[in-house]
C-alpha cells in the first residue's frame, strides 16, 4: 500500500489535441436553437411556478390584497400586525417545542437502530423492511389511524393496551400537555425508518480497517461505537440534524388533522398559522400576512442554516 | 420569454378547462349547483330526480351537481378560488359580510320577481337582504338550537327517555347518571372549526346574555358578559366536577354528530333539524334518536339562537346563468315551501328514497304558511315524530333571536379555544379567558 | 462493501457478545414487529369488524364475527375506486412532468453546456433554499388566475419545479463519460438525437432514482392538492379521506384507510430492492 512511487521515464505519447472537430462541435453547442428549445420545460416550469411566486411573495408581503379590488401598498404593516398577533408567539413556541421533542425522540432511535441493525447476520433485509414500512404508508393515513388510536376514552387502542399493564387512560390530544407529545411520536414513527436506511448505507462505507485498528488498541465494542463508528458518520448526522431541523419547522398535516390547532392553540404552529391566515378565515383571506410570516420563517431557517454550516465546517469529516 | 410562457400555458389551460363555462356545447345555459356530499345512494337517486324534473321543464337549462357543503375553512378558499357552485348555500352569519363584500351576485331582481317575495318572515329576510331590503341571498331554511339526546342511553341509565332534562341543574344531573351508569359521555359540546364559538354563543343566549350589542353603526361585544361566564362555568362544572363529559373533546359538527350516531354521547346542543344529516350521513337508528327544547334559563332575556340557511349565486356568474340559478333556487329549495304540488312531490320523492322528512324546522315565511305546509306533506312523514315531540311541542313558545350580525364567524374562532380550555384546562380561568377574547373581538369589530 | 461492522468475527465467537447480539437483535425486531406491522395488522383487522366491536374492544378479534360490507361500502358508496384513479392520474403526470423538466434541463446544462450555464444553474439551485412555505400563498393565486383550479394541471406543473431532481441528473450527466458524445457529434448527430438516443438510454438509474421521489412524492402530497382541487370528483385520496371521515360510520371509514393502504404497501413489498436504495441514494447525495 505504501510502495514507492514509480516514476514513468518512457516518453509521453503525443496526441495532437482535435482542435478543429472541437471548435465546430462548439459552435453548435454554446447556446443555439436547440439549447434553448432543450432549456424551455424548466425555464417555462420554474419561472411560472417557483421564481415569479418567490418575487411576488416578497412583493405582497408589502401589500394587502383582497380579492375584490386591487392590492394595495402598506409598507411594513403586515410585518407589524403579525408580530403583534399574540397567536405568532404561542405558534413560535409551539413548533420549537415539537423541534425539540422531535430531536429527542426522533434523531438519536434511528441511529441506534441502525447500528444495532447493521450487526445482524441474519435475516437483514426484514429488519429494513420492517423499519421502512410506516414510511411507506401515506402520511394522510397513517395520521387518521393514528387519530383513531389517540381516542382518550378507556375503549381507546392506546389506552387498552396501557389498560393491559395497569397504566392509566391518557388524553392523548386531549390535553395541552400531551397533544404536542402525540403528535412528535406518530411523526418520529413515520419518518424514523427513512432515516434508518440512510444510516444503514452510510455505515456500509466504514472503512473496516479502522475497526481493527482501533481493536489493535484494545477498543471495546462501545469504544469502537463511540470512536470509529460516530466519527465516521459524522457527515450524514450533521446534514440530517438540519435537514430535520428545517423540515420540523414547517410542520403542517399533523397539528392539522390531529388537533387543528387545539386544545386551546397548543399545536398551533408556524405553518398552521400561515394557513390559517391566508386561507381559513371565514369570509377573507389575510394574503398579506401570510406571506409575511412565511417570509420571516423563510429569512430565519436561511440565517440557521448559513449559521450552521459555518459552524459546522470545521468538523465535517467531508 | 413572458410571451412563450404564456402561450405555453394558455395551450394548456385551453386543454385542461374544466366545468364552470357558461353555455354547453348545445347551446344550453349550464348551472353548476349544489349537492351535499356523503349521501347514501337513496338521497342522491332523489336529488338526481330533481335535478331531471328541473331540466324538462326548464329545456334551455342544463343542470351540473357538484357536491358541496360549506365549512368555515374551506369557503374562504373556494371563494378565492372561484370554485364555488353557481349556486350554493351559506348560514344566515355569512349573508351581510358576502353582500358588502360584492362576493355574491346580486339577483335582488330576479328575486324580487318570485310571487312570494314580500313574504319572508322578517327576521329571516333580513339576514340575507342589503340595508334597503335587496334580496341578495334567498333564505331557505331556519332552525333553532335544540338539545339532542340518545333514548337508549337514557334508557340503560334508568332515565325516562319521554322526559327529557327542561333546566339546566337536570341536565347535569342526566349526565352524570348516564356517565356512571353507561360509562359514554353524558353531555358533549363542540369545539372546533368555528363551532366552539357557536354552542358557546348559543348557551350564552340561553343564559340571558348575548355577545354582540348594537348601537347605532358601534357594535360592541359583550362576550365576557356575566351570562357566558355563567354558562362556561356550568359546563366547567359537568366536565371536571362530574366528569361526565367523557374524554374526547376536539369535535365540530360532522364529529360530534358521528359520536352522537354510534352511540358514544347522551346529550348535545345543535341545529333542531339534525336528524335528516344524522340519518342520510351517519346511519343513526331511528330508535336512538330524541330532541328536546333547550332548557332556557336567563329570565326575559334568554333565548334560542336562530340560525339558518342561505342560497346565493356565485359573483362570478353571467346573466343568463343568474337568471337559471334563480329558477333554480325557487325550483328546488323554496317551491317546496310554498306551493302544494312542488311540496307534496318532494316529500314523496325524499320519503321514496328513504330519506328523511319531517325533521324540525322553523319557518322561513310566516307561521300560517308553515302550518299549511306540514298538513301537505304530512302523509309522508317518516321522522319519529312521537320522539321529537319534547322539542317540536314547545319550539314556537321559545323566543328565537338571531345570531349576532358582525364578524360572527371570526368571533366564533376566538371563542374556540376558550371552550377547549374550559374542556381541557382543570384550571382554566374563564373571565380571563373571556376578558382576552372581548379585547380581539372588539378589534376586529371596529375594524369594520 | 465490508462483510464486518462493529464487531469482529473475534467478537462474535465471545459467548457474552454473542449472546447480548442475540438478545439485543431480538428486542429489536420484535419492537420493529409491533411498531412496524402492528399498526397495519390492526388496520386489516379492523376494516372487516363492526363499528361497535372497535368501539368498546378495539384490540379484540372479531368477538361477533366479520362484517365484509364494509369494504364493499367502501368501494361502492364511498368511490374509493374513484380517488384511487385521481391519486394515479395525479403520480403519473408529476412523474412525467418532474421527468421532462429535469432530464432536458440536465441535458442542457451538463452535456450542451450553453456559456450563461453558470447563471442559469445558480438560479435553480438558489430555489433549493427558499423553504416551501413561502411559495404557497402566491403559487396558489398563480394558479388561480390561470384557471387551473380544479384540473390536474394544478398538480403536475409546479411540481416540475423541482430543483432536486434537476441537480440529481445533472451530476449523474456530468459522469457519464464524453467520448461517448464525441463520438455521436462525430457521426452527425445533432442535439434531439444525442439526447433521445445516446443520454437517455444510458440514463436508467438516475430516471429510476427520481420516478420513485417522483411518485412517492405524489402519493403523500396533501396541503397543495387540498388548496388547489376543492372539487371533491377530482381530489386525490389524501384529500378525500379527511373530509370523507366526518359523514361516514366508523367500520366503512377504516375499511376505505384499508384499501388506501393496500397499494402502496403491496408496492413497496414488491419493489423492496428499489425504495430502499433509492432511500439510500438521497442520503448519499445529500451526505
Amino acid at each position: 500500500m505504501t510502495a514507492p512511487p514509480t516514476v514513468d521515464r518512457r516518453p509521453a505519447p503525443v496526441v495532437p489535441p482535435p482542435a478543429p472537430v472541437k471548435r465546430r462541435v462548439r459552435r453548435v453547442r454554446g447556446g443555439g436553437l436547440g439549447t434553448v428549445v432543450f432549456l424551455l420545460p424548466m425555464l417555462v416550469v420554474f419561472g411560472l411556478f417557483s421564481w415569479a411566486p418567490i418575487v411576488q411573495s416578497v412583493v405582497m408581503s408589502f401589500q394587502e390584497t383582497n380579492l375584490v379590488t386591487a392590492p394595495t401598498f402598506v409598507g411594513l404593516d403586515n410585518f407589524r400586525a403579525v408580530l403583534a398577533d399574540p397567536l405568532l408567539w404561542t405558534a413560535v413556541r409551539n413548533t420549537l417545542w415539537f423541534a425539540v421533542l422531535a430531536l429527542l425522540l426522533g434523531y438519536p432511535i434511528p441511529l441506534v437502530a441502525a447500528v444495532l441493525m447493521s450487526e445482524v447476520r441474519r435475516f437483514k433485509g426484514l429488519y429494513s423492511t420492517l423499519a421502512y414500512l410506516p414510511v411507506v404508508i401515506p402520511p394522510v393515513v397513517a395520521v387518521l389511524l393514528w387519530k383513531f388510536f389517540y381516542d382518550a376514552s378507556p375503549t381507546g387502542v392506546f389506552n387498552t393496551l396501557l389498560g393491559s399493564v395497569g397504566l392509566g387512560p391518557v388524553p392523548w390530544l386531549q390535553d395541552a400537555s400531551t397533544a404536542m407529545v402525540s403528535l412528535v411520536i406518530e411523526a418520529t414513527w413515520a419518518a424514523a425508518g427513512g432515516t434508518v436506511i440512510i444510516y444503514l448505507a452510510a455505515l456500509t462505507g466504514v472503512p473496516p480497517e479502522l475497526y481493527e485498528a482501533a481493536e489493535i488498541d484494545g477498543a471495546s465494542v462501545w469504544g469502537k461505537v463511540w470512536h470509529v463508528t460516530i466519527p465516521r458518520l459524522r457527515g450524514v448526522l450533521l446534514i440530517t440534524f438540519i435537514l430535520q431541523i428545517v423540515g420540523t419547522a414547517q410542520v403542517f398535516l399533523e397539528p392539522f388533522l390531529f388537533t387543528g390547532g387545539g386544545p386551546a392553540n397548543s399545536t398551533t404552529t408556524i405553518l398552521l398559522l400561515i394557513y390559517n391566515y391566508a386561507f381559513a378565515n371565514s369570509l377573507g383571506g389575510d394574503y398579506g400576512s401570510a406571506t409575511a410570516l412565511s417570509l420571516m420563517l423563510a429569512v430565519v431557517l436561511g440565517v440557521l442554516s448559513a449559521v450552521y454550516f459555518r459552524l459546522t465546517r470545521s468538523w465535517s469529516a467531508s | 420569454m413572458k410571451s412563450i410562457a404564456v402561450l405555453a400555458v394558455a395551450t394548456a389551460v385551453l386543454a385542461a378547462c374544466s366545468g364552470g363555462g357558461a353555455t354547453s356545447a348545445d347551446g344550453k345555459t349550464v348551472v353548476n349547483v349544489s349537492l351535499d356530499p356523503g349521501l347514501e345512494q337513496g338521497a342522491i337517486d332523489a336529488f338526481n330526480a330533481r335535478v331531471a324534473a328541473f331540466e324538462s321543464a326548464n329545456p334551455t337549462i342544463d343542470l351540473v351537481p357538484r357536491e358541496y357543503k360549506w365549512d368555515a375553512t374551506t369557503f374562504t378558499t373556494q371563494l378565492a378560488g372561484g370554485t364555488l357552485p353557481d349556486v350554493f348555500t351559506v348560514p344566515f352569519t355569512d349573508g351581510r359580510g358576502l353582500i358588502e363584500r360584492k362576493q355574491i351576485a346580486d339577483i335582488s331582481g330576479q328575486v324580487a320577481a318570485l310571487p312570494y317575495a314580500g313574504k319572508f318572515s322578517k327576521e329571516v329576510a333580513k339576514a340575507g337582504s342589503t340595508d334597503n331590503g335587496k334580496m341578495w341571498a334567498v333564505p331557505i331554511a331556519a332552525h333553532g338550537q335544540a338539545l339532542h339526546y340518545n333514548r337508549t342511553l337514557f334508557t340503560q341509565a334508568g332515565l325516562d327517555p319521554d322526559k327529557p332534562p327542561t333546566t339546566w341543574d337536570e341536565i347535569r344531573a342526566d349526565a352524570k347518571r348516564i356517565a356512571e351508569k353507561t360509562g359514554q359521555a353524558g353531555f358533549a359540546m363542540m369545539t372546533s372549526g368555528n363551532t366552539g364559538g357557536w354552542i358557546a354563543t348559543t348557551l350564552a343566549y340561553a343564559f340571558g346574555g348575548r355577545t354582540e350589542q348594537l348601537d347605532g353603526d358601534h357594535a360592541k361585544s359583550t362576550v365576557d358578559s356575566p351570562e357566558m361566564v355563567k354558562a362556561l362555568q356550568a359546563v366547567k362544572a359537568m366536565r371536571w366536577d362530574d366528569n361526565s363529559m367523557g374524554a374526547n373533546f376536539l369535535y365540530e359538527w360532522g364529529t360530534i354528530n358521528q359520536d352522537f350516531a354510534a352511540g358514544r354521547i347522551g346529550m348535545y346542543v345543535s341545529g333542531g333539524g339534525n336528524y335528516g344529516s344524522l340519518k342520510a350521513q351517519n346511519a343513526m337508528k331511528p330508535e336512538d334518536y330524541g330532541v328536546a327544547a333547550l332548557p332556557l334559563t336567563g329570565g326575559a332575556n334568554a333565548g334560542v339562537l336562530g340560525g339558518g340557511t342561505l342560497a346565493a349565486v356565485s359573483a362570478k356568474a353571467p346573466e343568463p346563468v343568474k337568471a337559471a340559478a334563480v329558477k333554480w333556487i325557487d325550483f328546488y329549495y323554496l317551491e317546496k315551501l310554498t306551493t302544494k304540488d312542488a311540496a307534496v312531490a318532494d316529500a314523496k320523492t325524499t320519503a321514496d328514497s328513504g330519506q328523511a322528512v319531517g325533521s324540525p324546522e322553523l319557518p322561513v315565511f310566516d307561521k300560517a304558511a308553515f302550518d299549511e305546509r306540514m298538513t301537505w306533506i304530512a302523509q309522508y312523514v317518516n321522522v319519529p315524530v312521537k320522539q321529537m315531540t319534547p322539542y317540536t311541542d314547545k319550539m314556537f313558545d321559545q323566543p328565537l333571536v338571531p345570531e349576532p350580525t358582525r364578524s360572527t364567524q371570526q368571533v366564533y374562532a376566538l371563542l374556540d379555544p376558550v371552550v377547549q380550555s374550559v374542556l381541557t384546562d382543570r384550571g382554566a380561568d374563564i373571565p380571563g379567558l373571556l376578558n382576552g377574547v372581548q379585547t380581539q373581538a372588539q378589534a376586529l369589530l371596529d375594524k369594520k | 462493501m465490508s462483510d464486518r461492522g462493529v464487531l469482529s468475527s473475534f467478537d462474535w465467537r465471545r459467548g457474552r457478545v454473542r449472546g447480548t447480539a442475540r438478545v439485543v437483535h431480538t428486542v429489536l425486531l420484535v419492537l420493529l414487529f409491533l411498531a412496524g406491522l402492528g399498526p397495519v395488522l390492526w388496520l386489516a383487522k379492523s376494516a372487516i369488524t363492526p363499528t361497535q366491536d372497535t368501539l368498546r374492544d378495539p384490540l379484540a378479534l372479531w368477538p361477533h364475527g366479520f362484517d365484509f360490507a364494509n369494504l364493499a361500502t367502501a368501494w361502492t358508496r364511498v368511490q374509493i375506486d374513484k380517488y384511487f384513479l385521481n391519486t394515479v392520474l395525479i403520480a403519473a403526470g408529476a412523474w412525467l412532468v418532474q421527468l421532462l423538466v429535469a432530464t432536458t434541463a440536465g441535458f442542457a446544462l451538463s452535456v450542451l453546456r450553453p456559456r450563461y450555464r453558470k447563471v442559469l444553474a445558480g438560479v435553480v439551485l438558489a430555489t433549493l433554499f427558499v423553504p416551501s412555505v413561502v411559495l404557497l400563498v402566491p403559487l396558489y393565486l398563480t394558479v388561480v388566475d390561470l384557471s387551473m383550479i380544479n384540473t390536474f394541471w394544478a398538480v403536475w406543473l409546479p411540481a416540475g419545479a423541482n430543483a432536486f431532481n434537476i441537480l440529481l441528473v445533472q451530476r449523474f450527466f456530468d459522469n457519464l463519460p464524453r467520448e461517448v458524445f464525441e463520438a455521436a457529434r462525430v457521426d452527425g448527430a445533432g442535439p434531439f438525437r444525442l439526447f433521445w438516443s445516446v443520454v437517455l438510454p444510458m440514463s436508467r438509474p438516475i430516471l429510476g432514482v427520481v420516478s420513485v421521489f417522483a411518485v412517492i412524492a405524489a402519493w403523500k402530497d396533501f396541503l397543495w392538492p387540498m388548496l388547489v382541487l376543492p372539487d371533491p370528483a377530482v381530489q386525490p385520496l389524501s384529500v378525500r379521506l379527511p373530509a370523507l371521515q366526518r359523514f361516514i360510520e366508523l367500520d366503512v371509514f377504516l375499511a376505505a384507510l384499508a384499501i388506501s393502504t393496500v397499494i402502496p404497501v403491496a408496492l413497496f413489498l414488491a419493489f423492496q430492492r428499489l425504495f430502499l436504495n433509492g432511500g439510500a441514494l438521497s442520503g448519499a447525495v445529500k451526505g
